[in-house]
């Protein structure tokens, strides 16, 4: 038996090795995705059907004083829209007074997040949109609040999706307040992140609105991605230690946004 | 013939853990949430050592680490030392009460949670200590039925 358990503590010692120092596995595990997806589907179960019981529990009362609230909330923000819509114009306009270059438009596609990974140190989501919806790999995802993560493989109905909290995601930001710019790295915390690399004499206050700076050509620039929690030194360290907030609610939004990139006046994806 | 007779019971079980492993479950819960596959394992080893040794410990890991994304081998290792610790007593586990099994799992999700601890900081990878003893209770309140219907499968094979 001990040396069976020898045998089979050399073989995970192997495969540890060959895994962290090979790309051997990789196409093996994206096959692998296409068993555990519908296993995913089966697990979504419960969750559905506590929203059907949810769904037909609910009272008309309710649902008339949910809707009437949407209503207002939706008046409320095509109210800000329109503000909105003057100052695109208006930055527009100045953009070109200043021969800059003109800024990419963005189009959304919602979806739906269909499973979790369950490694709580593996920060990755699965959607129900794929290939047949146009998505591609390094799209940018977002929810209601601000940036979620990217694309990272994609298959005919699904996508997975990398969260900017997991360990081996890092965003170029800019501080909104001054246009400083770093990278802000996830630590496999939903509710932290680590803004690396900068320097004590830079000026960044707690509080400070972080936005993607678009550098790297992955993400579009000016979404928001979190704020400035906490600023501290150690003795003797060469840059700041800076905890940040992801704005996104990356551990609870069910539905998302793919945002697909357009050039100025090309509405093809638009109201998708 | 009757060897194989636990081999359906067993399968489904894998498959039932891999399902419940997978309900998508919100933040910080998921870190509260038993290893299902780790269970299963030590339920078919504890009571059937000689038809479920090490090599079902290892295809079980292999498992966990697909379904885990894992870096591939690494709960091969964690359940293989898991799987030697349970063969080794299990003589003396099978005369426990059900009570002192569950102290039993209790105490190897701990030793299973401190190896994971271990090897995520030799990997330079975050390591969260203070969700271990509330997952450590949740596995063992898991556990009772799961103890349940394996130790019926025992009495029918003695």
């Amino acid at each position: 038996m001990v040396r069976k358990a020898f045998f089979a503590v050399l073989l995970a010692t192997l495969l540890i090795t060959l895994d962290i120092y090979t790309p051997w596995f990789e196409s093996f595990r994206g096959h692998l995705s296409k068993v555990t997806v519908p296993l995913q589907l089966i697990s979504n179960f419960p969750n559905r059907i506590g929203a059907w019981v949810d769904l037909n529990t609910t009272s008309r009362t309710m649902l008339e004083q949910k809707n009437a609230s949407l209503e207002n909330e939706r008046l409320i923000l095509l109210g800000k829209l329109q503000r909105k819509a003057e100052l695109a114009a208006e930055n527009l306009r100045l953009r070109q007074l200043l021969n800059a270059s003109e800024l990419l438009m963005d189009s959304v596609l919602v979806t739906e997040v269909i499973g979790i990974s369950p490694n709580p140190l593996n920060h990755r989501v699965t959607i129900d949109r794929g290939a047949d919806d146009a998505v591609y790999v390094g799209q940018p995802v977002l929810d209601a609040e601000g940036l979620m993560g990217q694309i990272t493989h994609v298959y005919k109905n699904y996508s997975q999706v990398l969260l900017i909290t997991d360990l081996n995601h890092a965003l170029p930001v800019q501080v909104l307040r001054n246009g400083l710019r770093s990278i802000v790295e996830g630590t496999s915390d939903y509710h932290e992140m680590r803004l690396r690399f900068v320097s004590p004499t830079v000026d960044i206050a707690e509080g400070d609105q972080l936005v993607s700076s678009g550098l790297g050509g992955r993400f579009p620039v000016g979404y928001p991605v979190g704020t400035v929690a906490e600023i501290s030194q150690r003795p003797g360290e060469k840059f700041m230690d800076i905890k940040v907030i992801p704005l996104a609610k990356l551990d609870r939004s069910k539905h998302l946004l793919l945002v697909f990139r357009l050039q100025d006046g090309d509405q093809s994806r638009g109201g998708k | 013939m009757k060897k194989n007779s636990t081999a359906q019971p067993v399968l489904a079980m894998l498959l039932g853990a891999i399902i419940l492993q997978l309900i998508p479950v919100s933040g910080e819960w998921l870190a509260w949430k038993p290893n299902f596959l780790l269970l299963v394992m030590i339920a078919w080893v504890l009571y059937f050592p000689d038809r479920y040794g090490i090599e079902f410990s290892v295809v079980v890991g292999i498992c966990a680490d697909l379904l885990f994304s894992s870096t591939l081998g690494y709960h091969v290792l964690i359940f293989t030392i898991c799987g030697l610790i349970v063969i080794f007593f299990h003589r003396v586990i099978a005369y426990l009460h059900m009570g002192h099994r569950v102290v039993l799992v209790f105490l190897l999700v701990i030793v299973v949670e401190l190896l994971k601890a271990m090897m995520n900081s030799l990997g330079d990878i975050p390591v969260f200590l203070k969700h271990i003893p509330y997952l450590a209770v949740i596995s063992s309140l898991f556990w009772v039925p799961l103890d349940k219907v394996v130790n019926r499968f025992y009495l029918r094979h003695k």
